[in-house]
Formats: C-alpha cells, structure tokens, sequence
C-alpha cells in the first residue's frame, strides 16, 4: 500500500513534468483536434459548452492513457522480467513522433495536402460506431487514440515505474503501481492543457497557427530526444551544453571523498534531480574505465541513465551506487551520456 | 439506390469528416455517408426516391460545408 502511495506521490509531483514535456506533443494534438471543430462549428454555444468540450478531449485522454498504463503494469507484472528497450529503439520512437508532431502542425498551417495523412482517419464504421454510442459526439476517437499513443513515449520516471512494476511480483500489483502513478500525474496535465487552451478560446483566431507553432518546436525536441538518444553530438541539447559548460566539479563517492582522490580509470558521475554533474568527464584512453554513478534520494528522469554508445541502459536505484564497467577506448574517443528522455545529457572524453 | 460523390474543400479536419458521415443518422433516405478529410469527398450512397442531390448538398450547406458534385471518372 506504501509504495501505491509513493507511486501517486511520484507521479502528482515529478511525474506530471516530466511526461508534460514528452507526451505533451499527443494531448496538444488531440486538443487542436477539438479547437478545430469549434472553430468550424458555428460559434453560439454557450462558455460552459466550451468549457466542457476542452475538457472533455483532455478527460478522455488521460482515462485512455490510465487505462493503457494499468494494462501495461498488469503486463510487466506478469511477465516479472526485464524487458529491455534499447535507446536505438527509444530513438526510432521519437523520431516516428517527431515526424507524427511535424506532419500535424505543417497539415495545420495548410502548407500542402499531402500532410493530411498525418491525421489519424478511423474507419467509418469505427466512427459510426462511436458515433452512436456518444449520440453524435464524433471526436471522441482521436484523444482516446492519443492516449494510449503515449504508452509508446514513455518519459523517463514513467520507465522508473514500469521497473517497478516487474519487479512487483504479479500483475494485479503492476497494475495498481501503475495505475497509482498515472492517476497522479493526470492533474497536472489537466490542469496544464486545461488553462492553456480555455486561454486560446480568447484568441482563437489565432489559436490554429499558434498551436501548429508549439507542435512544430515540441517536434524539434522530439527529434533533439531522438539524436541525444543516439549519443548524437549534433544534437541542440549538447550545442547548449557547450555553449554553457557547468563548471567541471568532482562527483561525489560519498560525503568526504571526492572522484579526484580517486585513481584516474575510476570516475565519479552523480545523477542529480535537475540533471548530471559534472557534465563532462575525463577518463584516460587504451584501458578499461570504472564509471560510478551515484544517486542520492534522486527522483528526477536522470535514474534512467543510457550510455548509446555501449547500448547501455539502466534504472538506478533512488539511492546509491551504480557500477558500470566501460571497454577501452581509443584516445579523443567522446562517449556520451544521457537520460532516456534525452532532457539531461553529459560526456566521457578519453584525452588523459 | 445510387452513389454519388461531393468534393467538400472546406473540410479542415477529421472531425469535419465525422460531423458529415453524421448526416447518415440524420437525412431519411441517405443510408451511407464516407467522407474522407484527406481526399477531400464524400461518399453517399442514397434512395433517389426519397432524397434527392440538391437536398443533400443543402443539408451539407446547413452543416457549414460546401458539397460540389464530383465525378472520380473526369
């Protein structure tokens, strides 16, 4: 019972950003879906027929992505083993969705026809269907469809959940994990898209272009995921890195000994809330190098820690010490690193 | 019983090709309506003794759209 209560605490406090920022792109689409009907529908509804049309695509939604996401902890828990998404994989979904977001926001601005088939187009009679059933109701289907779209994109505390969800022991606790942490992260995308679009209803006239404008930057960081993901060195994130270096501080092993007291093939990483520091690490080339990667009551998307280059992946405990052995690497070699949503990012550079 | 197919340029979403595939529920003699916001027609398929074009495209007109006859052959 602790640990479903931790789950929602997760989820109300961290849980919402984090997945705000990667699955924000899908709830933004569902909702323009919504504001382009009111903008063809005849505009004499009443502000409380407004309110509830934006509220209802963002309702059904978050329910589609609840229900989504206990199925999936019920999944995990069943099968109770890791099941390993590698960050190439990671990758290729956020450049589908980086492709998806762009498409949607282009077919937006009416640049060419062709970005109509960016939209999901269900079937007539899976409308007809739906149709009958919310008695004319016709736009249910693609929240509902973009919900449990973002079972694909899961953000980083997310991917912290679905570990615990395997390591829960049975479907029906994988499923409350799940359940408690999604429940608690659906206020905060509520309230967030709630208020962003009541706000566009003032200025809908130009709402459309703005909302494809938002899509077309949250495509971009979509992609920028993507290339971070890769261990890209192109990626903006990284350019902004070098732009801004944090000053290269020793990690902290424990209270009193630093990573310099330590022999040079052994370095000190710690995967902090708000990201990795230090930022960029220096380890000596031609031999193997101990990387320690240290938590303390971190919560942050950073316990889903990635080094691309060796395919390696994990989620480190909330607290303490995770020990990763890295090959032999040639001299200027630059290995970087990552957390799974590609948010905070940092590099080994072999030049000693 | 017939099909006829309406260019509907005006449609700007899929939800525009719902709201028109809703006219099936509503037109007596219409007993199928596909409209397909990506190629920008609607299919109907109706009881010419009971409904006929003109009736349909003004019903269409009512809805907010404009519905042109269209021929796939030409």
């Amino acid at each position: 019972m602790t640990s479903l209560w931790v789950a929602f605490i997760t989820g109300i406090t961290t849980g919402g950003l984090s997945c705000m920022a990667v699955q924000g792109g899908l709830l933004a689409s569902s909702l323009a879906s919504q504001i382009e009907k009111d903008l063809a529908a005849p505009l004499h509804s009443s502000s409380r027929q407004r309110t509830f049309r934006i509220a209802l695509p963002i309702m059904l939604f978050l329910t589609s992505k609840l229900v989504i996401y206990t199925i999936l902890g019920a999944l995990l828990g069943g099968l109770g083993q890791v099941i390993q998404i590698t960050p190439t994989t990671q990758a290729i979904f956020q450049f589908v969705i980086a492709v998806f977001i762009l498409g949607n926001a282009l077919r937006m601005l009416n640049v060419h026809p062709i970005f109509r088939y960016f939209t999901f187009e269900p079937p007539a009679s899976i409308t007809r269907y739906i149709r009958r059933k919310a008695k004319g109701n016709t736009s249910l289907f693609t929240p509902i469809l973009l919900g449990v779209l973002t079972v694909l994109i899961p953000c980083g505390v997310t991917q912290t959940m679905m570990a615990a969800a395997l390591t829960a022991g049975s479907p029906l606790l994988g499923a409350a994990l799940m359940f408690s942490f999604t429940l608690g992260t659906s206020p905060v995308f509520f309230v967030l898209s709630y208020f962003a679009a009541r706000l566009s209803v003032k200025v809908e006239k130009y709402f459309v272009r703005v909302v494809a404008i938002a899509l077309i930057v949250l495509s971009v960081l979509a992609f920028d995921t993507g290339l971070n993901l890769l261990g890209s060195r192109y990626s903006l994130t990284r350019l902004v890195n070098s732009i801004n270096k944090n000053p290269a501080v020793a990690g902290l092993l424990q209270p009193g000994l630093t990573g310099e007291d330590l022999p040079a093939n052994v370095l000190v990483l710690n995967a902090e809330n708000n990201g990795y520091r230090p930022t960029r690490l220096h380890a000596p080339a031609e031999t193997a190098v101990t990387l320690n990667v240290v938590t303390d009551d971190t919560r942050s998307c950073t316990r889903a820690f990635l080094i691309p280059d060796i395919d390696f992946g994990v989620i480190l405990k909330a607290t303490g010490t995770e020990v990763i052995e890295i090959p032999p690497q040639k001299e200027g070699t630059i290995m970087p690193y990552t957390c799974s949503m590609g948010m905070y990012t940092g590099e080994i550079v072999f030049d000693l | 019983m017939v099909v006829k197919d309406f260019r509907v340029s005006d449609m700007t979403c899929v939800n525009c090709a719902m709201r028109l595939q809703g006219l099936e529920d509503d037109l007596p003699g219409v007993v199928e309506v596909k409209a397909s916001y990506r190629t920008q027609i609607m299919s109907v398929k109706f009881d010419i003794n009971r409904i006929t074009e003109s009736q349909i495209i003004e019903a269409v007109r009512l809805l907010g759209y404009t519905a042109k006859p269209f021929d796939s052959q030409s």
